[in-house]
């Protein structure tokens, strides 16, 4: 199977809405999904991402609101008729299986011959890079090796949209990258449409289109990982998206005193008083001063290409920085230095 | 052994993991548990003037009413396990989907009480229910049905198996509810979202993962039919002819030698058969387990 | 979807009614029923404790009470002595030999007690078999099935290599590391353990029957020839009493298990 022989489908939620009793786990839940697009849906535990991705799979009922697939509605479509692949986060391989059987399973329920379950077998088992395994029981295979029949045996029945729910999350680091990318190049080359729900920040901006962070229930905000880490709109997809310093100040009007220099506050509306700022460690700058300067260096921590510097001010907050490299192999722990802030306008939040 | 010597052997065993410290268990077990089966088979091996002979398993086979015995014995713990094994099943079944917290705790707790409740005590209640004038018959007769209008009597073989069933059920409710807890959300929720139906789960995916341990659940609860005593023993007073029923006529009270040598080669009859369990039940965890092995 | 929802919440409380009414009627259903019949007068007319006083009266009743409450501490005792050492050992050293113990104790449940009954009868030498007190070591043997799994699993459940390295390398003996460690350690266990074998002593009929000793199970059958009404109190007292006993033993190995921090 190749990009050409299959027409992607748009995946779309309206106003979808779920209740448990009295808590609201999703609410009013707009998405749409183009064609070929890997959207992820971010959040903390209990943020309404995984019942989310369970309404579309038809795993939960919708409280309100609606599905709809290429237009077509998909309330009422029973969830063995729905097409959908679906990755679970571990443990879904049927045990009593082996690899193929457990690829062919969605085929044999669509009573296809054993010909062509075959053939698809081991285009799958291909494409996962597994064709030694194929005879292989779940538990004889590695976490990583486990995830990738799972992706195999979603993708086996050519479904309209693919689901991902977590499924690097039990994995070890070094195979989570990996398996992430090959998620995304798997994806990329058949150009399927996919719904990826992570709680990790790291997986959700490498490999999507577009990352939607949600919290109780809601999408905060959606959009390419650029513009979610360099413009958050809210303070919660600030401090959820990437590493954040929160630099305690006073706001006055409609700006924030940092390290000396007057910075506009974005979210201006009615903050006053104590704040945090909210400040990422590259927009931090540190140099040395021959004198007293505002902080002192705690440790620097080599990483390559850049360094992380952490200092603490004289007022005692602990701010992290990141700098080029080459730029700061002259500070050594215990200097006095002096912190800028690299910034225009600053989101801040109250104390 | 001086003292340095035992520390020296203290520490060299918790090196080496030594046999010694595991004697005691297994001259304890050799003595009390293996000792006597070997003595009662060669105890069945002996004739009256203390020859070596077959003739005590004779009757066995020959004498219609302790071959009769081994039938009854046989009957009886295939229909209270497979009663036993089936309603316990389904009981295990909804406390583990429908039941949780402090509501299945206590659940479990009340199935272990039952479950070992295979005694004299137990015998005495299912009188007391469910004899011609227990309290439970009558509430049936009062619902409209005579349990005792057909050849019914606590006292019977249906009877036994009645109160068998009480014990055998909640024992299954405990032997087989880790394997359903074992059974995960994701295979049931991938099987339908791969488009299968849910009878198509169940037959390429539920049953043959549930099924070894139903297998053993099933052994276990005929091992514990086939070989329980008091409770029959209480119940009938002997008169329903199960193989340790015989036994104990046979070994009670003043016996002759003979007697003795045959109730002997009965008790050995009944390891064989354990043991043809034991070996059906190994062969059984095989054949139909095949992915948990190598 | 709103008529999926109903349609399985439907089918869900169908089954949980259908499984409550099966169980009231198989299990719950009798133990009224005889708790009950066991307040009538004999004769039937009216309510009353005659038949709980009426054992009291009993020539043989407080002795067999105090031979098989004796005989099952012993038995609990001895079982405990017996397999916390064994089963320190087996989980501390990883030993080779533990599949032949898990057998063993399995056997229990696998050899008719009968069996093992006619057995004990040939085997045990006389000066055993003159004394009732061979039977706290058949007692254990029927245990064994029980503290093995309840032993294992409360040791698995604890990191005892890192308890037993601790205390071995503060210079504590082994006899002092088993007792001032592990044992606190796996309290709720060995607790459990303890309380089964004490519950399955206390009601054990075949092997003491066979033996020809008397304890409480057995006087009770040769007791019901007399009186069935009294026969039947005690069998309901005892039942009711055995729940109350495995009760506080899920208290109690609960406790136990939160104790070092392992609850799950």
């Amino acid at each position: 199977m190749n990009k050409k022989d299959r027409v992607s489908s748009t995946l779309e939620l309206r106003g979808v809405s779920r209740n448990f009793g009295p808590v609201t786990a999703l609410d009013g839940l707009d998405l749409v999904v183009a064609p070929g697009e890997l959207v992820a849906l971010l959040g903390p535990s209990g943020c309404g991402k995984t019942t989310a991705l369970r309404i579309v799979a038809g795993l939960e009922v919708a409280t309100s609101g609606e599905l709809f697939v290429n237009g077509e509605r998909y309330n009422e479509v029973a969830a063995n008729a729905r097409d959908m692949g679906m990755v679970f986060q571990s443990y879904s391989l049927f045990p009593n299986l082996n690899v193929s059987e457990n690829i062919e399973y969605g085929l044999r329920a669509r009573k296809i011959g054993s010909a062509q379950r075959a053939k698809r077998v081991a285009e799958m088992l291909e494409l996962v890079a597994l064709e030694s395994k194929a005879k292989s029981f779940p538990h004889q295979l590695s976490g990583g090796q486990q995830q990738r029949v799972a992706l195999a045996r979603a993708l086996a029945i050519e479904p309209r949209v693919l689901l991902l729910d977590e499924p690097l999350s039990a994995l070890d680091a070094q195979v989570r990258s990996q398996i992430r990318d090959e998620i995304r190049r798997i994806q990329l080359e058949l150009g399927i449409t996919t719904l990826f729900v992570t709680h990790d920040q790291e997986e959700a901006l490498t490999i999507s289109d577009r990352v939607g962070v949600m919290s109780n229930g809601r999408l905060e905000q959606i959009d390419i990982p650029d513009v979610l880490y360099n413009n958050p709109v809210s303070t919660f997809v600030a401090n959820f998206v990437g590493t954040m310093n929160h630099i305690p100040t006073i706001a006055s009007g409609d700006t924030v005193d940092i390290f000396g220099k007057k910075i506009r506050v974005k979210n201006s509306k009615g903050v006053n008083g104590s704040v945090s700022a909210l400040v990422r460690p590259e927009s931090i700058e540190v140099t040395r001063t021959s004198g007293s300067g505002n902080a002192k260096i705690i440790t620097r921590s080599f990483l390559g290409a850049s360094s992380q510097i952490i200092c603490q001010t004289a007022e005692g907050a602990v701010i992290q920085a990141l700098m080029p490299s080459h730029e700061s192999g002259d500070l050594h722990p215990g200097e006095d230095v002096t912190l800028n802030v690299t910034l225009n306008e600053v989101l801040v939040s109250h104390v | 052994m001086g003292a340095v010597e035992a520390q020296s052997r203290v520490r060299s065993s918790s090196r080496s993991s030594g046999v010694l410290p595991l004697l005691p268990f297994f001259a304890f077990t050799g003595f009390f548990l293996l000792w006597p089966v070997v003595a009662v088979t060669l105890k069945s091996l002996k004739g009256k003037n203390n020859e070596w002979t077959l003739d005590n398993f004779r009757p066995i086979i020959h004498s219609g009413p302790y071959f009769h015995s081994f039938i009854v014995s046989i009957k009886l713990a295939i229909i209270t396990a497979s009663i036993g094994s089936v309603v316990g099943a389904f009981f295990a079944f909804v406390i583990v989907t429908y039941v949780g917290g402090r509501l299945k705790n206590v659940l479990d707790s009340i199935s272990a009480v039952f479950a070992n409740s295979g005694g004299v005590p137990l015998a005495f209640m299912f009188i007391a229910a469910f004899g011609s004038n227990g309290l439970a018959t009558k509430f049936i007769r009062f619902l409209g049905y005579d349990i005792y209008a057909g050849h019914f009597t606590i006292f019977s073989f249906t009877g036994v198996v009645l109160v068998y069933t009480f014990f055998q059920a909640p024992l299954m409710i405990l032997v087989f509810q880790p394997a359903i807890s074992g059974m995960r959300k994701e295979w049931r929720e991938a099987s339908t979202n791969l488009g299968a139906s849910a009878l198509t789960y169940w037959r390429r995916v539920g049953i043959p993962i549930l099924l070894p341990p139903f297998i053993g659940a099933f052994f276990l609860l005929f091992a514990g039919g086939f070989s329980a005593y008091a409770t029959a023993r209480a119940l009938t007073s002997g008169t329903v002819s199960i193989v340790p029923i015989v036994i104990g006529a046979l070994v009670d009270g003043n016996t002759q030698a003979s007697q003795a040598n045959l109730g002997a080669s009965l008790a050995v009859g009944m390891i064989v058969v354990a043991l043809v369990i034991m070996i059906g039940y190994v062969w059984a965890q095989k054949s139909t387990a095949k992915w948990r092995q190598t | 979807m709103a008529s999926n929802l109903r349609n399985s919440s439907l089918q869900k409380w169908s089954i949980i009614i259908f499984a409550s009414l099966l169980g009231f009627t198989l299990f719950i259903l009798p133990v009224i029923a005889s708790s009950i019949y066991s307040f009538q007068k004999p004769g039937g007319k009216g309510y009353s404790f005659i038949s709980y006083t009426w054992l009291l009266h009993q020539a043989g009743f407080f002795p067999s009470v105090g031979t098989s409450l004796k005989l099952a501490v012993l038995a609990g005792i001895l079982n405990i002595s017996l397999m916390v050492p064994t089963m320190v050992y087996l989980n501390f050293t990883g030993q080779k030999l533990k599949p032949l113990v898990d057998f063993i104790c399995i056997l229990p449940l696998v050899i008719p007690v009968v069996s093992l009954a006619i057995g004990a009868q040939n085997a045990m030498p006389s000066f055993l078999q003159n004394t009732q007190y061979e039977l706290v070591f058949f007692f254990v043997i029927i245990g064994l099935p029980f503290t093995y799994r309840t032993l294992d699993t409360a040791l698995q459940a604890i990191s005892l290599k890192t308890l037993v390295e601790a205390s071995r390398s503060l210079g504590a003996s082994w006899i002092r590391t088993i007792i001032r460690v592990i044992v606190p350690a796996i309290r709720g266990g060995i607790t459990g353990a303890l309380f089964l074998t004490f519950a399955l002593s206390i009601g054990e009929y075949t092997i003491t029957s066979l033996l020809h000793w008397e304890t409480f199970p057995t006087w009770t059958v040769v007791a019901s020839q007399q009186n069935i009404l009294g026969a039947i109190a005690l069998s309901v007292f005892s039942f009711v009493s055995a729940i109350a006993l495995l009760a506080t033993v899920a208290l109690f190995s609960k406790k136990g298990a939160r104790q070092v921090g392992v609850d799950q």
